[in-house]
């Protein structure tokens, strides 16, 4: 079949052959509504365009209206607490149920979630440390440094990694990445980490790699090929005259890259690293598995069991329902809706912070 | 013949000798010797024996295709990394190789500047533009950079279109402005040698004229090569002029000779606009 004529308000003849034929077992009000749409096949195409434009925002909206509704309740009894009190217990589930404000829980109920949003904070921004040189550095050996024919392999496995899902990643974490770190890694790094604000924390007892650091290189491991793949096929747009300018200046490779390459595709590389950043925050499986869930304490230093708001809900929701004032389900829709939050804040100033740093034009990228 | 032109630049390269106290320098500061090159196994240049001035202006000009931009590139070893490069001969640059085992490429390129058909300026503030190649040479202090950026600036006559909006992106200025800027670049670490891969073809006549008035007077202080296609601009700025002709050197002359009285009828040819 050709290609169909797309002038308005002559129906192409083909697809009017193609709809009589079918017509003939449909209704005549179907018919009519065939010969419709064909007859105004540009404004339906328009409409068609517009409402799936709309979806995304009314979804958005719906979702976080929803999840504020079924948590209001929990958001009353709990509190701004919620947000910095640490302990979390459900109370007596088969005991006496009291009301605060109007809202009855089992007796005892008390929920903190600053464990898990730290914990969730914390992960995802080691996550990150770790992977964004890792993904950058891979983008740019495909694309400058390696042949054409090795770098498609590359990319080919960098895409595939994107692909594997989480579960499979995470039992790996915890079976085996997790163990061989706790073994022959962390103990080095725990030894010779200096005592000084922030890497402090490498040091301390290193766990049996069931904690905050395993759970983070889990999470490198999966946004690396989100990052590292939009970063690729950014510096491949990356034209040749600025970079050819800058080695004529006798900068070297590196500097061309960290002068003029990178800046070139910043604001591009900034949205892949939302995208990441997004992933790991929301990740699930991969951290319940490698960390199981441990509530009611943040981790120590990084090699310290946490758990994450995600993490969380998934293993608490089967317990929840036993709750039968239903103010556990309540709980976690709360704490749900603060990863939401979390999610949205983080997408929002990374936006920002691209306007504000793209004030020297980025061709490349913008946008994203 | 034109007196002035040829004998001022070399008047003030002997004059810089004196005042850096070294033993004089050779009179001429780039020496191609039967150069050839090919990439893979597509011969770009054939036998090139070309002595280049120091402080003159010289004009490579030719057909599309003969050789001269390839050239040009291969002076400060540009075309390197192309894949299948391969080369015989030499070129001197104060009478050392330039591929010498002891050559340190990113101070030849220092030392051989180098500014492009279309401009090309860096994602980053029109001063950081300016400059960025003292940075990456740490020529000059942090406390030194606006100093060095706002002369550079001023050299180029761009410092009064610019000087209120420093941070701003280059890519808001015309083309004009643009293609100064990376001259302005390219000047502030200070080179011996400027090549310029036709410099004025992507602009307007005004920005044309602006950026042949700043060549000329460049000239005894610096040594400059220009590729251009325009026969005009090499008869207006060049001392002396190159004709290039499918990868061979055609003829090599003062520039007032070559035009008024060519020696070879390729030239004829080429400079009265029968081929090109």
């Amino acid at each position: 079949m050709t290609t169909a004529d797309r002038s308005p308000g002559v129906p192409p003849a083909t697809l009017v052959l193609a709809a009589q034929r079918a017509g003939r077992k449909l209704t005549t009000t179907a018919k009519r509504a065939v010969h419709f749409l064909l007859r105004h096949e540009d404004s339906a195409w328009v409409w068609a365009a517009r409402t799936a434009a709309v979806v995304p925002l009314v979804a958005l909206v719906l979702l976080i209206t929803v999840l504020a509704w079924k948590a209001w309740p929990a958001i009353e009894v709990n509190g701004l607490g919620f947000l910095t009190h640490s302990k979390w217990d459900t109370g007596n589930l088969y005991g006496a149920v009291t009301k605060t404000h109007g809202v009855s829980h089992p007796a005892g109920a008390s929920y903190g979630a600053w464990p898990l949003i730290a914990g969730t904070l914390e992960s995802s921004g080691i996550a990150l440390v770790i992977a964004l040189p890792v993904s950058i550095g891979a983008a740019f050996a495909m694309t400058e440094r390696m042949p054409r024919a090795v770098s498609r392999v590359i990319g080919f496995f960098v895409e595939l990694l994107a692909g594997v899902p989480s579960v499979i990643i995470g039992l790996w974490g915890a079976l085996t990445l997790g163990p061989l770190l706790a073994r022959d890694v962390y103990p080095i790094i725990a030894r010779h980490a200096p005592q000084v604000p922030v890497l402090r924390y490498l040091r301390g007892p290193t766990g049996v790699g069931e904690g905050l650091l395993t759970s983070s290189v889990v999470l490198a491991l999966m946004i690396v090929p989100i990052i590292a793949a939009t970063t690729r096929d950014l510096l491949k747009q990356v034209p040749d005259l600025p970079k050819e300018g800058a080695r004529a200046l006798g900068m070297t490779d590196w500097e061309v890259a960290r002068r003029v390459t990178l800046p070139w595709v910043k604001t591009g590389v900034v949205g892949a690293t939302v995208l990441g950043l997004g992933r790991a925050l929301g990740e699930t499986m991969a951290v319940a598995m490698v960390t199981g869930v441990v509530l009611g304490s943040t981790a120590r230093n990084v090699y310290g069991t946490m758990t994450t708001i995600a993490a969380t809900i998934v293993s608490q929701l089967d317990a929840s329902f036993t709750d039968a004032t239903g103010f556990a389900v309540r709980t976690l829709a709360e704490a749900a809706l603060v990863l939401a939050v979390i999610t949205l804040l983080v997408n929002v100033g990374a936006r920002l912070l691209v306007r504000r740093s793209a004030g020297t034009a980025l061709p490349v990228g913008r946008g994203i | 013949m034109d007196l002035d032109k040829i004998e001022a630049p070399h008047a003030g390269a002997s004059l810089a000798s004196l005042v850096d106290g070294d033993v004089p320098r050779p009179r001429n500061v780039l020496r191609s010797k039967d150069l050839s090159l090919r990439f893979a196994s597509k011969t770009i240049l054939t036998g090139i024996d070309l002595p280049i001035r120091r402080g003159s202006i010289t004009a490579l000009i030719g057909p599309t295709g003969s050789g001269k931009t390839t050239f040009l590139r291969t002076l400060n070893r540009m075309n390197d990394k192309v894949p299948g490069f391969a080369h015989t001969g030499d070129v001197l640059i104060d009478g050392e190789s330039l591929w010498a085992r002891h050559a340190d490429l990113l101070d030849l390129r220092r030392r051989v500047g180098m500014v492009f058909q279309r401009p090309n300026p860096f994602p980053m503030s029109i001063r950081d533009n300016v400059v960025a190649g003292v940075k990456a040479h740490r020529i000059a202090r942090r406390g030194q950079l606006d100093l060095i950026a706002e002369r550079r600036l001023q050299e180029v006559g761009l410092w009064d279109a610019v000087k209120d909006r420093l941070g701003d992106s280059p890519f808001r200025l015309s083309g004009g402005q643009q293609q100064l800027l990376c001259l302005a670049r390219a000047l502030a670490v200070g080179p011996d040698i400027l090549l310029l891969d036709e410099p004025t073809s992507s602009l307007d006549p005004m920005s044309t004229e602006a950026i042949e008035h700043l060549l000329s007077t460049l000239a005894p202080a610096l040594t400059l090569v220009v590729v251009t296609h325009n026969l005009a601009q090499a008869r207006r700025i060049s001392h002396e002029t190159v004709l290039f002709f499918d990868g061979t050197l055609v003829e090599h002359g003062p520039t007032a000779d070559l035009f008024a009285n060519p020696g070879d009828p390729r030239t004829q040819r080429y400079v009265s606009g029968r081929i090109g």
